[in-house]
Protein backbone atom coordinates (compact mmCIF):
# COMPACT_ATOMS: atom_id res chain seq x y z
CA UNK A 1 0.00 0.00 0.00
CA UNK A 2 2.44 2.71 1.37
CA UNK A 3 5.68 3.08 -1.04
CA UNK A 4 8.76 3.62 0.33
CA UNK A 5 8.81 7.33 -1.01
CA UNK A 6 5.76 8.16 1.20
CA UNK A 7 7.85 7.31 3.94
CA UNK A 8 10.04 10.02 5.75
CA UNK A 9 13.26 8.96 7.03
CA UNK A 10 15.53 10.19 9.95
CA UNK A 11 18.26 10.03 12.26
CA UNK A 12 18.73 9.48 15.62
CA UNK A 13 16.77 8.04 18.81
CA UNK A 14 16.18 12.45 19.98
CA UNK A 15 12.35 13.16 19.14
CA UNK A 16 11.57 9.29 18.51
CA UNK A 17 7.98 10.27 20.50
CA UNK A 18 6.81 12.61 17.65
CA UNK A 19 8.35 11.21 14.98
CA UNK A 20 5.76 7.90 15.96
CA UNK A 21 3.23 10.10 16.98
CA UNK A 22 3.11 12.07 14.33
CA UNK A 23 3.69 9.20 11.94
CA UNK A 24 0.47 7.93 13.52
CA UNK A 25 -1.90 10.71 12.74
CA UNK A 26 -1.13 11.61 9.29
CA UNK A 27 -0.62 7.52 8.40
CA UNK A 28 2.84 8.36 6.99
CA UNK A 29 5.36 5.41 7.56
CA UNK A 30 8.62 6.48 9.19
CA UNK A 31 12.12 5.18 9.75
CA UNK A 32 14.33 5.99 12.02
CA UNK A 33 17.84 5.01 11.26
CA UNK A 34 21.12 5.23 13.48
CA UNK A 35 19.81 4.86 16.62
CA UNK A 36 22.49 5.62 19.25
CA UNK A 37 24.35 3.89 16.63
CA UNK A 38 28.06 4.99 17.44
CA UNK A 39 26.74 4.29 21.38
CA UNK A 40 28.67 1.74 23.32
CA UNK A 41 25.24 0.54 24.64
CA UNK A 42 23.74 1.01 20.57
CA UNK A 43 20.24 1.03 19.88
CA UNK A 44 16.53 1.60 21.38
CA UNK A 45 16.52 1.57 25.45
CA UNK A 46 14.03 -0.23 27.29
CA UNK A 47 11.60 2.90 27.80
CA UNK A 48 11.51 3.36 24.08
CA UNK A 49 10.64 0.06 23.30
CA UNK A 50 8.05 0.05 26.05
CA UNK A 51 6.38 3.47 24.13
CA UNK A 52 6.57 1.86 21.07
CA UNK A 53 4.70 -1.44 22.60
CA UNK A 54 2.31 1.30 23.92
CA UNK A 55 1.70 2.63 20.98
CA UNK A 56 1.13 -0.93 19.30
CA UNK A 57 -1.34 -1.62 22.06
CA UNK A 58 -3.73 1.38 21.27
CA UNK A 59 -3.44 1.20 17.77
CA UNK A 60 -4.82 -1.56 15.45
CA UNK A 61 -2.79 -3.01 12.44
CA UNK A 62 0.67 -1.13 12.92
CA UNK A 63 4.11 -2.92 11.50
CA UNK A 64 6.99 -2.59 13.72
CA UNK A 65 10.26 -3.61 12.15
CA UNK A 66 13.20 -3.57 14.44
CA UNK A 67 16.64 -4.47 13.12
CA UNK A 68 18.72 -6.85 15.19
CA UNK A 69 20.66 -4.00 16.74
CA UNK A 70 17.68 -1.83 17.28
CA UNK A 71 19.56 0.83 15.25
CA UNK A 72 16.60 0.81 12.79
CA UNK A 73 13.47 1.58 13.41
CA UNK A 74 10.35 1.35 10.53
CA UNK A 75 7.05 2.23 11.60
CA UNK A 76 4.05 1.78 10.01
CA UNK A 77 1.12 3.23 11.47
CA UNK A 78 -2.04 1.51 11.71
CA UNK A 79 -5.22 3.10 13.03
CA UNK A 80 -5.81 4.64 16.17
CA UNK A 81 -8.46 2.26 18.25
CA UNK A 82 -8.35 3.24 21.70
CA UNK A 83 -10.79 1.41 23.91
CA UNK A 84 -9.43 -0.09 27.37
CA UNK A 85 -5.66 -0.52 28.00
CA UNK A 86 -3.29 -1.07 30.79
CA UNK A 87 0.16 -0.66 30.32
CA UNK A 88 3.13 -0.99 32.61
CA UNK A 89 5.94 1.87 31.49
CA UNK A 90 9.33 1.29 31.62
CA UNK A 91 10.91 3.11 35.44
CA UNK A 92 13.73 4.54 33.28
CA UNK A 93 11.56 7.63 32.28
CA UNK A 94 8.42 8.41 34.17
CA UNK A 95 4.86 8.23 33.31
CA UNK A 96 4.63 11.70 31.83
CA UNK A 97 7.10 10.58 29.00
CA UNK A 98 4.21 8.40 27.76
CA UNK A 99 1.47 10.43 28.39
CA UNK A 100 2.67 13.54 27.01
CA UNK A 101 2.23 11.53 23.61
CA UNK A 102 -1.15 9.82 24.41
CA UNK A 103 -2.58 13.26 25.05
CA UNK A 104 -2.37 13.91 21.40
CA UNK A 105 -3.53 10.89 19.99
CA UNK A 106 -6.14 10.22 22.27
CA UNK A 107 -8.89 12.78 20.69
CA UNK A 108 -8.64 10.56 17.28
CA UNK A 109 -9.23 7.21 18.98
CA UNK A 110 -11.99 5.42 17.51
CA UNK A 111 -12.91 4.00 21.12
CA UNK A 112 -12.81 6.56 24.01
CA UNK A 113 -9.25 5.69 25.74
CA UNK A 114 -9.05 4.41 29.10
CA UNK A 115 -5.75 3.48 30.21
CA UNK A 116 -4.48 2.70 33.32
CA UNK A 117 -0.41 3.10 33.38
CA UNK A 118 2.37 1.80 35.92
CA UNK A 119 5.68 2.67 36.95
CA UNK A 120 7.29 6.38 38.15
CA UNK A 121 5.04 9.28 38.18
CA UNK A 122 7.24 11.93 39.33
CA UNK A 123 11.08 12.31 38.09
CA UNK A 124 13.28 14.74 37.63
CA UNK A 125 13.19 14.79 33.59
CA UNK A 126 9.69 14.49 32.08
CA UNK A 127 6.90 16.55 33.27
CA UNK A 128 4.73 14.64 35.98
CA UNK A 129 1.67 13.80 35.54
CA UNK A 130 -0.01 16.12 38.49
CA UNK A 131 1.71 19.14 36.25
CA UNK A 132 -0.08 17.22 33.14
CA UNK A 133 -2.95 17.02 34.83
CA UNK A 134 -2.91 21.02 35.50
CA UNK A 135 -1.88 22.32 32.60
CA UNK A 136 -2.75 19.93 29.26
CA UNK A 137 -5.88 19.36 30.26
CA UNK A 138 -7.57 22.94 30.42
CA UNK A 139 -5.20 23.22 27.21
CA UNK A 140 -7.16 20.08 25.79
CA UNK A 141 -10.65 21.68 26.80
CA UNK A 142 -9.75 25.18 25.04
CA UNK A 143 -9.86 22.66 21.73
CA UNK A 144 -13.30 21.39 22.69
CA UNK A 145 -12.35 18.55 24.41
CA UNK A 146 -14.24 18.01 27.33
CA UNK A 147 -16.55 15.76 29.27
CA UNK A 148 -16.85 13.65 32.67
CA UNK A 149 -15.37 11.38 30.99
CA UNK A 150 -11.61 13.55 30.77
CA UNK A 151 -10.02 13.16 33.82
CA UNK A 152 -6.29 11.88 34.75
CA UNK A 153 -6.12 10.51 38.44
CA UNK A 154 -2.70 9.36 40.42
CA UNK A 155 -3.72 6.18 41.90
CA UNK A 156 -0.89 5.53 43.61
CA UNK A 157 2.52 7.30 43.59
CA UNK A 158 5.72 5.94 42.52
CA UNK A 159 9.29 7.89 42.51
CA UNK A 160 12.53 6.48 41.06
CA UNK A 161 14.28 4.21 40.91
CA UNK A 162 11.81 1.81 42.18
CA UNK A 163 8.55 3.15 40.86
CA UNK A 164 5.45 1.11 41.66
CA UNK A 165 2.97 4.62 40.35
CA UNK A 166 -0.28 3.89 38.50
CA UNK A 167 -2.66 6.85 36.97
CA UNK A 168 -5.74 6.27 35.08
CA UNK A 169 -6.29 8.09 32.06
CA UNK A 170 -9.58 8.61 30.07
CA UNK A 171 -10.27 11.14 26.95
CA UNK A 172 -13.62 11.42 24.96
CA UNK A 173 -13.16 10.92 21.23
CA UNK A 174 -13.70 14.21 19.11
CA UNK A 175 -14.95 14.22 15.46
CA UNK A 176 -13.39 17.58 14.76
CA UNK A 177 -11.59 20.24 17.25
CA UNK A 178 -12.36 23.75 17.83
CA UNK A 179 -9.87 26.32 16.21
CA UNK A 180 -8.53 28.80 19.42
CA UNK A 181 -7.09 32.44 19.24
CA UNK A 182 -5.45 32.29 22.52
CA UNK A 183 -3.48 35.75 22.21
CA UNK A 184 -4.26 37.14 25.58
CA UNK A 185 -2.84 35.40 28.84
CA UNK A 186 -4.76 37.61 31.06
CA UNK A 187 -2.97 38.33 34.29
CA UNK A 188 -2.01 35.93 37.45
CA UNK A 189 -4.70 35.66 40.12
CA UNK A 190 -3.87 32.47 42.10
CA UNK A 191 -0.89 29.96 42.20
CA UNK A 192 -1.45 26.74 43.42
CA UNK A 193 0.92 23.47 43.89
CA UNK A 194 1.02 20.49 45.02
CA UNK A 195 3.91 18.78 47.55
CA UNK A 196 3.91 15.01 48.09
CA UNK A 197 6.13 13.09 49.70
CA UNK A 198 5.99 9.40 49.95
CA UNK A 199 8.23 7.16 52.31
CA UNK A 200 9.62 10.15 53.89
CA UNK A 201 8.38 12.09 56.93
CA UNK A 202 5.41 13.84 56.09
CA UNK A 203 6.71 17.01 57.53
CA UNK A 204 8.71 17.26 54.73
CA UNK A 205 5.64 18.45 52.55
CA UNK A 206 4.97 21.10 54.90
CA UNK A 207 8.63 22.40 54.74
CA UNK A 208 8.37 23.23 51.52
CA UNK A 209 5.04 24.53 50.93
CA UNK A 210 6.55 26.57 53.98
CA UNK A 211 9.91 27.69 52.19
CA UNK A 212 7.91 28.39 48.39
CA UNK A 213 5.42 30.34 50.55
CA UNK A 214 8.33 32.49 51.13
CA UNK A 215 9.15 33.60 47.98
CA UNK A 216 5.69 33.66 46.12
CA UNK A 217 3.94 35.51 48.59
CA UNK A 218 6.09 38.59 47.41
CA UNK A 219 3.87 38.40 44.48
CA UNK A 220 0.39 37.40 45.07
CA UNK A 221 -1.40 36.51 48.47
CA UNK A 222 -3.94 33.82 46.68
CA UNK A 223 -1.57 30.58 47.40
CA UNK A 224 -2.56 27.60 48.15
CA UNK A 225 -0.31 24.29 47.80
CA UNK A 226 -2.02 21.06 48.45
CA UNK A 227 0.30 18.71 50.78
CA UNK A 228 0.06 14.79 49.93
CA UNK A 229 1.39 12.61 51.48
CA UNK A 230 0.46 8.78 49.98
CA UNK A 231 0.70 5.90 52.80
CA UNK A 232 1.61 2.15 52.12
CA UNK A 233 0.78 0.24 48.71
CA UNK A 234 0.05 3.38 47.65
CA UNK A 235 3.64 5.38 47.78
CA UNK A 236 5.01 2.96 45.41
CA UNK A 237 8.83 1.25 45.60
CA UNK A 238 11.18 4.35 46.60
CA UNK A 239 10.93 7.16 49.09
CA UNK A 240 11.03 11.01 47.40
CA UNK A 241 9.00 14.35 47.64
CA UNK A 242 8.75 17.23 45.53
CA UNK A 243 6.80 20.17 44.18
CA UNK A 244 4.65 21.16 41.48
CA UNK A 245 3.33 24.44 40.90
CA UNK A 246 0.73 25.92 38.39
CA UNK A 247 0.06 30.01 38.43
CA UNK A 248 -3.60 30.63 36.57
CA UNK A 249 -4.65 33.53 34.66
CA UNK A 250 -8.12 35.15 34.60
CA UNK A 251 -7.97 34.03 31.28
CA UNK A 252 -7.19 30.36 31.63
CA UNK A 253 -3.79 29.91 31.31
CA UNK A 254 -1.78 27.57 33.37
CA UNK A 255 1.79 28.04 34.02
CA UNK A 256 3.72 25.45 35.99
CA UNK A 257 6.99 24.62 37.38
CA UNK A 258 8.07 21.34 39.19
CA UNK A 259 10.87 19.86 41.17
CA UNK A 260 11.60 16.96 42.80
CA UNK A 261 14.11 14.87 44.67
CA UNK A 262 17.42 13.02 43.53
CA UNK A 263 16.70 9.39 42.93
CA UNK A 264 17.34 6.76 46.11
CA UNK A 265 20.73 5.97 45.71
CA UNK A 266 21.80 9.39 43.44
CA UNK A 267 23.25 12.45 44.04
CA UNK A 268 23.76 14.12 47.22
CA UNK A 269 20.12 14.54 49.57
CA UNK A 270 18.39 17.33 49.11
CA UNK A 271 16.94 19.93 51.74
CA UNK A 272 12.64 20.05 51.07
CA UNK A 273 13.50 23.83 52.13
CA UNK A 274 15.85 24.20 49.10
CA UNK A 275 13.60 22.55 46.58
CA UNK A 276 10.37 24.58 47.52
CA UNK A 277 12.92 28.04 46.97
CA UNK A 278 14.04 26.86 43.56
CA UNK A 279 10.94 25.40 41.92
CA UNK A 280 9.31 28.87 43.60
CA UNK A 281 12.03 30.56 41.34
CA UNK A 282 11.47 28.30 38.45
CA UNK A 283 7.54 29.10 38.23
CA UNK A 284 8.99 33.34 38.37
CA UNK A 285 11.20 32.29 34.88
CA UNK A 286 8.10 30.67 33.76
CA UNK A 287 5.88 33.57 34.15
CA UNK A 288 9.00 35.53 32.75
CA UNK A 289 8.80 33.84 29.81
CA UNK A 290 4.63 33.42 29.42
CA UNK A 291 2.65 33.45 26.64
CA UNK A 292 -0.53 31.21 26.94
CA UNK A 293 0.83 28.11 26.87
CA UNK A 294 3.61 26.38 29.03
CA UNK A 295 6.70 25.80 27.81
CA UNK A 296 6.46 22.13 28.16
CA UNK A 297 3.12 21.99 26.55
CA UNK A 298 3.72 24.76 23.69
CA UNK A 299 4.31 21.18 21.07
CA UNK A 300 0.77 19.99 22.36
CA UNK A 301 -1.10 23.34 21.50
CA UNK A 302 0.71 23.50 17.97
CA UNK A 303 -0.26 20.07 17.13
CA UNK A 304 -3.79 21.16 17.82
CA UNK A 305 -4.10 23.89 15.77
CA UNK A 306 -2.46 21.79 13.19
CA UNK A 307 -5.06 19.37 13.53
CA UNK A 308 -7.96 21.76 13.51
CA UNK A 309 -11.04 22.56 11.04
CA UNK A 310 -9.95 25.06 7.91
CA UNK A 311 -10.05 27.84 10.39
CA UNK A 312 -7.36 30.50 11.20
CA UNK A 313 -6.17 29.44 15.04
CA UNK A 314 -3.91 31.76 16.83
CA UNK A 315 -1.82 31.49 20.15
CA UNK A 316 1.28 33.32 21.88
CA UNK A 317 3.79 31.54 23.61
CA UNK A 318 7.13 32.57 25.04
CA UNK A 319 10.52 31.82 23.64
CA UNK A 320 9.98 28.40 21.80
CA UNK A 321 11.72 25.46 23.53
CA UNK A 322 14.40 23.51 21.14
CA UNK A 323 11.54 20.47 21.51
CA UNK A 324 8.95 22.69 19.83
CA UNK A 325 11.40 23.98 17.38
CA UNK A 326 11.92 20.53 16.03
CA UNK A 327 8.28 19.58 16.19
CA UNK A 328 7.16 22.67 14.08
CA UNK A 329 9.96 21.16 11.66
CA UNK A 330 8.05 17.43 11.80
CA UNK A 331 4.77 19.43 11.18
CA UNK A 332 5.92 20.56 7.75
CA UNK A 333 7.15 17.38 6.89
CA UNK A 334 4.20 15.47 7.86
CA UNK A 335 1.31 18.00 7.46
CA UNK A 336 3.06 20.49 5.27
CA UNK A 337 1.52 23.25 7.91
CA UNK A 338 4.24 25.96 8.30
CA UNK A 339 3.38 28.41 10.81
CA UNK A 340 3.66 32.23 10.76
CA UNK A 341 5.96 33.66 13.45
CA UNK A 342 5.50 36.74 14.58
CA UNK A 343 7.44 38.40 17.22
CA UNK A 344 6.45 40.36 19.72
CA UNK A 345 8.72 42.78 21.81
CA UNK A 346 7.47 43.34 25.33
CA UNK A 347 8.02 46.88 25.24
CA UNK A 348 7.53 49.48 28.73
CA UNK A 349 5.00 46.66 30.38
CA UNK A 350 6.40 44.77 33.41
CA UNK A 351 5.27 41.36 31.63
CA UNK A 352 8.73 39.35 31.35
CA UNK A 353 10.44 38.84 28.53
CA UNK A 354 9.45 39.11 24.49
CA UNK A 355 6.55 36.54 23.24
CA UNK A 356 6.05 35.23 20.26
CA UNK A 357 3.26 35.22 18.40
CA UNK A 358 2.15 31.71 16.40
CA UNK A 359 -0.58 31.92 13.37
CA UNK A 360 -1.83 28.78 11.19
CA UNK A 361 -4.76 27.89 9.08
CA UNK A 362 -5.87 23.93 9.91
CA UNK A 363 -5.35 21.23 7.85
CA UNK A 364 -9.13 20.31 8.31
CA UNK A 365 -7.95 16.56 9.90
CA UNK A 366 -11.54 14.66 10.82
CA UNK A 367 -10.99 11.80 13.39
CA UNK A 368 -12.77 9.28 10.70
CA UNK A 369 -12.22 6.67 12.92
CA UNK A 370 -14.26 7.91 15.11
CA UNK A 371 -17.93 5.76 15.36
CA UNK A 372 -20.65 7.07 14.39
CA UNK A 373 -24.06 6.53 17.49
CA UNK B 1 59.00 56.50 10.66
CA UNK B 2 56.18 54.35 9.11
CA UNK B 3 54.22 54.84 12.51
CA UNK B 4 54.54 58.99 11.32
CA UNK B 5 53.73 58.40 7.55
CA UNK B 6 50.05 56.34 8.93
CA UNK B 7 49.70 59.27 11.10
CA UNK B 8 49.94 62.14 9.00
CA UNK B 9 47.60 60.52 6.36
CA UNK B 10 44.97 60.06 8.62
CA UNK B 11 45.49 63.35 10.30
CA UNK B 12 45.19 64.41 6.32
CA UNK B 13 42.31 62.44 5.60
CA UNK B 14 39.96 63.59 7.99
CA UNK B 15 41.22 67.16 7.61
CA UNK B 16 39.99 67.42 4.05
CA UNK B 17 36.47 65.36 4.08
CA UNK B 18 35.70 65.44 7.86
CA UNK B 19 31.84 66.06 6.80
CA UNK B 20 31.77 63.82 3.86
CA UNK B 21 33.69 60.78 6.46
CA UNK B 22 31.35 61.87 9.62
CA UNK B 23 29.35 58.48 8.68
CA UNK B 24 32.49 56.32 8.47
CA UNK B 25 33.56 57.51 11.85
CA UNK B 26 31.41 54.91 14.87
CA UNK B 27 30.90 52.48 11.83
CA UNK B 28 31.92 49.39 14.40
CA UNK B 29 29.93 51.13 17.39
CA UNK B 30 26.46 50.83 14.78
CA UNK B 31 27.47 47.50 13.86
CA UNK B 32 27.54 46.38 17.11
CA UNK B 33 24.25 48.21 18.54
CA UNK B 34 22.26 46.58 14.94
CA UNK B 35 23.86 43.11 15.66
CA UNK B 36 22.35 43.78 19.49
CA UNK B 37 18.61 45.31 18.28
CA UNK B 38 18.48 41.78 16.05
CA UNK B 39 19.39 39.58 18.48
CA UNK B 40 17.04 41.07 21.18
CA UNK B 41 14.15 40.80 18.66
CA UNK B 42 15.45 37.36 17.81
CA UNK B 43 15.32 38.25 14.29
CA UNK B 44 13.93 35.76 11.61
CA UNK B 45 12.43 32.87 14.06
CA UNK B 46 10.87 31.48 10.31
CA UNK B 47 14.13 31.22 9.12
CA UNK B 48 15.64 29.29 11.99
CA UNK B 49 12.75 27.00 12.37
CA UNK B 50 12.00 26.29 8.66
CA UNK B 51 15.22 27.49 6.66
CA UNK B 52 17.28 25.10 8.83
CA UNK B 53 15.42 22.34 7.74
CA UNK B 54 15.68 22.39 4.05
CA UNK B 55 19.53 22.15 4.84
CA UNK B 56 19.44 19.42 6.72
CA UNK B 57 17.34 17.75 4.22
CA UNK B 58 20.06 18.19 1.78
CA UNK B 59 23.31 17.45 3.67
CA UNK B 60 21.18 14.32 4.13
CA UNK B 61 21.26 13.21 0.43
CA UNK B 62 24.89 14.38 0.30
CA UNK B 63 26.33 12.23 3.05
CA UNK B 64 24.00 9.19 1.20
CA UNK B 65 26.44 9.60 -2.01
CA UNK B 66 29.03 6.98 -2.30
CA UNK B 67 32.89 7.11 -3.43
CA UNK B 68 33.93 5.32 -6.20
CA UNK B 69 30.93 3.11 -5.22
CA UNK B 70 32.66 1.16 -2.40
CA UNK B 71 33.75 3.54 0.44
CA UNK B 72 31.26 6.19 2.28
CA UNK B 73 32.71 9.16 3.52
CA UNK B 74 31.68 9.15 7.12
CA UNK B 75 32.04 12.68 8.75
CA UNK B 76 29.50 13.81 11.78
CA UNK B 77 27.94 16.45 9.81
CA UNK B 78 26.96 19.52 11.65
CA UNK B 79 25.97 20.21 14.90
CA UNK B 80 23.07 18.21 14.60
CA UNK B 81 24.21 15.07 14.87
CA UNK B 82 25.54 15.53 18.57
CA UNK B 83 21.95 16.11 19.37
CA UNK B 84 20.55 13.02 16.88
CA UNK B 85 21.18 11.20 20.10
CA UNK B 86 21.02 13.30 23.03
CA UNK B 87 17.64 13.13 25.34
CA UNK B 88 14.08 13.35 23.83
CA UNK B 89 12.48 15.71 26.56
CA UNK B 90 9.83 18.41 26.09
CA UNK B 91 11.37 19.99 29.24
CA UNK B 92 12.50 23.75 28.55
CA UNK B 93 15.35 24.03 31.41
CA UNK B 94 16.13 27.69 31.88
CA UNK B 95 19.53 28.59 30.59
CA UNK B 96 20.72 31.87 32.84
CA UNK B 97 18.65 31.98 35.56
CA UNK B 98 17.43 35.06 36.71
CA UNK B 99 18.27 36.66 40.43
CA UNK B 100 14.57 36.38 41.92
CA UNK B 101 15.96 38.11 44.96
CA UNK B 102 17.03 41.36 43.27
CA UNK B 103 14.17 43.81 43.47
CA UNK B 104 14.76 45.01 39.67
CA UNK B 105 14.58 41.71 38.67
CA UNK B 106 10.99 41.29 40.81
CA UNK B 107 9.64 44.17 39.17
CA UNK B 108 10.22 42.67 35.27
CA UNK B 109 7.14 40.18 36.29
CA UNK B 110 5.33 42.48 38.00
CA UNK B 111 2.37 43.48 36.19
CA UNK B 112 1.91 39.30 35.39
CA UNK B 113 -0.15 39.11 37.95
CA UNK B 114 -3.83 40.73 39.06
CA UNK B 115 -1.68 43.09 41.81
CA UNK B 116 0.27 44.28 38.98
CA UNK B 117 -0.84 47.77 36.97
CA UNK B 118 -3.59 46.88 34.12
CA UNK B 119 -4.03 48.79 31.17
CA UNK B 120 -6.38 51.78 30.79
CA UNK B 121 -9.29 48.88 28.98
CA UNK B 122 -9.69 47.11 31.38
Amino acid sequence: MATPAHSLSYAGSNFLRQRLVLSTLSGRPVKIRKIRARDDDPGLRDFEASFIRLLDKVTNGSRIEINQTGTTLYYQPGLLYGGSVEHDCSVLRSIGYYLESLLCLAPFMKHPLRIVLRGVTNDQVDPSVDVLKATALPLLKQFGIDGESFELKVLRRGMPPGGGGEVFFSCPVRKVLKPIQLTDPGKIKRIRGMAYSVRVSPQMANRIVDSARSILNKFIPDIYIYTDHMKGVNSGKSPGFGLSLVAETTNGTFLSAELASNPQGQGTAMLPEDLGRNCAKLLLEEIYRGGCVDSTNQSLALLLMTLGQQDVSKVLLGPLSPYTIEFLRHLKSFFQIMFKIETKPCGEELKGGDKVLMTCVGTGFSNLSKTLK
Amino acid sequence: LREDGDLTEAGSCTLETSGALRWKEDLSRKAAEAFLRQQQTTPNLRKLIYGAVAEDDEKEDDAAEELGGLFRVSRPSRECRHKADSVDCSRFPVETPHDWDLEEVMDSIRDCFVTGKWEDDK
